[in-house]
Formats: structure tokens, C-alpha cells, sequence
């Protein structure tokens, strides 16, 4: 099965608007979904100056998903909806 | 040839400020680097106003090249006289020193300076200039050309009479066993930074006294003649995007170390020089994202957040801490010649009224960085804007 690939936005706007608590996920994930999903941070995912909306910062992408205004509570739904189409 | 000049100090056991004072300065018009240590009669407040007035005044004059005799003599009048022992008196060391190596050395009062060339002591030649008012003071006038590798050394009392009174060192550790201690040292370290070397100087000192206490201010100014240490920060996405490509290749093609302070900036010379980015989420790092690596790059950190922690810890080096903003700082402590490349491009998210700090614009912070690398710790710096 195809690991599920989430990254964390870690961009200054991203840092400052809530992903430094994003970081937490690392240890989160791995405890509830061991291997089949991987975490990993991304310098800047380029959402906040490409989107005509600034304000929704921070971002997650997982796999090919973009969250805006992320929490780890949405990214955790994200995981698992994606878990489940990959069954 | 670049010169590297540091200087560390201690102040006297239980006074609350230095009675030594250190200035220096890089006159960028000339290509000189100018510096005074001067020592002040007696310690704290005191021995603090007399070293300082000394300093500033004394490089003020060289600054504007005045003549060495009459600089001196007008400084000398000026200092206040002390109450209780009615003179007015501080030592200083002047020093004058062209890119080329030519330097001029003025000296009166401080133990006498040393040359170390190849590890060996060299006895320059000195002119003795006596005071006009003040007939027991006399000048010690030195020039000389400095050579890649040569070092200099300079020191108040408080290192040579360390240690007075104690079994091994009756009569303090004098000039000789500083010189042993030095050469001893750079015999082991050969290619020690003059931070590092006056610092053990400094550190050596107090270890002879008992309890570590210095009896005596200590200062030690150590300086390095070696080929500079470059290194660039490339920061923010140049103005026109189609100029990304160039600034990159100039990046890549740089010589000496190199850091990358921006997320998007790492995207954009990933992007340019197809290099892939590897970013590590660790947990409590602290209030900034952590660096990220690249091959061929030294150190990659976020922008904004992290030069603004880099300002506010090169302004105190006791607030710094183990994150991305103390490795850049590092990174830059350790370089002679620091350029920065400095994207004009805005970024847009940052002006978002709902972003909860004050996001400084980055043309701001990097010139306050400049200021206090130039300014603080006499470093070469060059602002490129793009």
C-alpha cells in the first residue's frame, strides 16, 4: 500500500499563523498510523502567495490535498479519509 | 589579506564595570582598521570614564590622521584628575593598520605588544617620543609590515601581573610567560581565530589567581593576518523573476561558505539549481522552524522570523540559544567578509493584517544586521539588493 505523504508548511507566515503547533503531528501520526503515513515539513508550499487569499494560512498538504487554515484535528480527518479511499 | 581583530575582557573581582576599554573601528574609505585599548587608573566607574575618554578621543584623531604627539598631549590634558591621588592617568595602545599590512603602533603605559611571525617572537624597533607636559610619560612609536599568518597581541597589566604573589608566579606572569603561554597555545591550535585566542588569554589570566577572581581588569586584543573567510546570505526572491536564474548561478558560484535565509528563497534555488530540499519536522524547537538541508548549501533557515532572532541575539550573545537564528549567527561570527543578497521581491502574505507579530520588512532587518556585524564585531560587510 502507498504510504500517505503529509507536509507541513513551515514558511514564515505559515510558522507564525499555527504550524509551529503542526509539528506535533510527527509524533501523533506515528503513534496512530505507524509506517503508512509519513510527515515531513516543506520550506514554503508557495499556497500563501499563489492563493487570491492570503489569510488562510497555515497550509498541509496531504498527499495531493491542500488544507487551508489547518489544525491537526482536520489534517488527522484528511489522513484518514485518504486511508480509507486507499483500501 | 584580511585582518581578524577580537578582543576579550574581564573586570576586576566585585566592581560592576570594566576599567579597560577596547574600541575599533574599520574606516571602509581608507581600508584601515583602527583600534585603541586603553586601561584606566585605578577600576570601576573611575578607571571606566578615564579608559574611555582615552579610547574614543584617541581614535578620533587617528581617524582624521593627526599627529600622533600633539593627539596624545591633548589628550592627556584633558583627562580629569583624580582626587585622591591627584593625577590624571590612563595607559593606551594605538593601532593603525592598512590592508597591506602596514601598521602603525603607538604605545604608553601597556606592557609591550607581541609580534608572532611563524611562532617565534619578534623584537620590532621602536622611536621613544617623551611627553612635552608630562615627562614620565613616554611614547613607544613601532612600525611595521605585517605579513599573512603574523599575529598580534595586545594586553592591559591585569593578564601580565596575573597570578602576582603565587608560588609559581611570584611576581605575576609577566611578558615572558605570556609569550610561553601563547606560543604554547598556537602550537597547538595553529590556525586558532583571534575570538578564540584572546579569549584563552583572558581565560588563562584568571585561572592563575586564586578562586578565579581577577585582582585586575584583563583584556586581551588579538589580531590575525590571513586570507579573509567569505561567505554570502542569499535572503528574498529577486525583484524581476526572470532574473531568478542569474542570481542563482551566482549563488552556485560563489567560493566561500553560504546560507540561504527563506522559504521561499530555498524554493526558488531548488527550483533554479535542482537541488532537492530536505526539511525535518523536529518537535520543540523552540519560536522558529528549524533549518532544512541542501547539498552545497551550509545552512538553510526560514527568513523573516529567523533574521529578526539573529539581530536581537547578535545584539546579546547571552540571549542566544541553540536555533536556526544561533547557527546563522555562528555562521556569520565565523566569517571575515559577508555579503548579502538581498531579493527586493515583496511578499504578499506577510502584510496580513490577521498575522499575529510584527513581520519586519526584510531591507530593514539586513541593514540593521549590517550595522551591528560592522559596527560590534568589526566585520567587512556588502549589501547587494536584487
Amino acid at each position: 500500500m502507498a504510504k500517505v505523504n503529509v507536509k507541513i508548511c513551515m514558511g514564515t507566515t505559515c510558522f507564525v499563523m499555527g504550524s509551529s503547533q503542526l509539528q506535533d503531528l510527527v509524533d501523533i501520526v506515528k503513534n496512530k498510523y505507524g509506517e503508512a503515513v509519513e510527515v515531513s515539513g516543506s520550506t514554503c508550499l508557495n499556497h500563501c502567495t499563489n492563493s487570491s487569499e492570503y489569510s488562510k494560512a497555515p497550509y498541509v498538504t496531504v498527499d495531493d490535498t491542500v488544507i487551508q487554515e489547518a489544525t491537526i484535528d482536520k489534517v488527522l480527518q484528511e489522513i484518514d479519509r485518504k486511508l480509507k479511499e486507499n483500501e | 589579506m584580511f585582518i581578524d581583530i577580537y578582543c576579550t575582557q574581564e573586570k576586576k573581582y566585585n566592581q560592576n564595570t570594566f576599567g579597560d576599554y577596547f574600541v575599533s573601528k574599520r574606516d571602509p574609505e581608507t581600508d584601515r582598521l583602527l583600534a585603541v585599548l586603553s586601561d584606566g587608573l585605578g577600576s570601576g566607574i573611575k578607571a571606566n570614564i578615564l579608559a574611555s575618554m582615552t579610547a574614543t578621543m584617541l581614535l578620533k584623531f587617528i581617524e582624521a590622521d593627526s599627529d600622533v604627539r600633539k593627539a596624545c598631549e591633548i589628550m592627556m590634558n584633558s583627562l580629569p584628575v583624580c582626587q585622591i591621588r591627584k593625577i590624571s592617568y590612563s595607559t593606551f595602545s594605538v593601532i593603525n593598520c592598512n590592508s597591506e599590512g602596514y601598521t602603525k603602533i603607538v604605545e604608553e603605559g601597556n606592557p609591550q605588544f607581541l609580534w608572532i611571525r611563524n611562532n617565534e617572537l619578534l623584537e620590532p624597533e621602536c622611536e621613544i617620543i617623551t611627553s612635552e607636559n608630562f615627562k614620565n610619560r613616554k611614547m613607544h612609536v613601532y612600525r611595521i609590515q605585517l605579513k599573512e599568518g603574523d599575529r598580534l597581541i595586545f594586553c592591559s597589566d591585569g593578564v601580565t601581573q596575573s597570578g602576582l604573589g603565587s608560588d609559581k608566579f611570584k611576581l605575576g606572569l609577566r611578558r615572558k610567560g605570556l609569550v610561553e603561554a601563547v606560543l604554547h597555545k598556537l602550537k597547538e591550535d595553529r590556525f586558532i581565530s583571534s575570538r578564540d585566542l584572546s579569549k584563552y588569554i583572558v581565560d588563562f589570566s584568571c585561572s592563575l589567581e586564586s578562586d578565579r577572581k581577577a585582582k585586575d581588569d584583563v583584556s586581551a586584543v588579538c589580531i590575525h593576518c590571513r586570507s579573509p573567510r567569505e561567505s554570502m546570505v542569499f535572503t528574498g526572491p529577486p525583484y524581476h523573476m526572470e532574473k531568478d536564474n542569474y542570481y542563482a548561478n551566482v549563488f552556485k558560484n560563489f567560493e566561500g561558505k553560504k546560507a540561504i535565509s527563506g522559504g521561499t528563497t530555498a524554493n526558488l534555488i531548488s527550483r533554479e539549481l535542482n537541488i532537492p530540499i530536505e526539511t525535518p519536522v523536529n518537535k520543540n524547537i523552540g519560536k522558529l522552524p528549524s533549518i532544512s538541508y541542501m547539498e552545497g548549501v551550509d545552512l538553510v533557515t526560514e527568513g523573516i522570523l529567523t533574521l529578526t532572532k539573529t539581530y536581537e541575539y547578535l545584539e546579546d550573545l547571552s540571549e542566544m540559544r541553540n536555533d536556526a537564528a544561533g547557527d546563522l549567527v555562528n555562521f556569520l561570527l565565523n566569517s571575515d567578509c559577508i555579503i548579502f543578497m538581498v531579493g527586493a521581491k515583496l511578499n504578499q502574505a506577510h502584510y496580513d493584517p490577521n498575522l499575529p507579530i510584527e513581520i519586519e520588512i526584510r531591507k530593514n532587518i539586513i541593514k540593521k544586521i549590517a550595522k551591528v556585524l560592522e559596527e560590534k564585531y568589526v566585520k567587512k560587510v556588502t549589501i547587494q539588493f536584487m
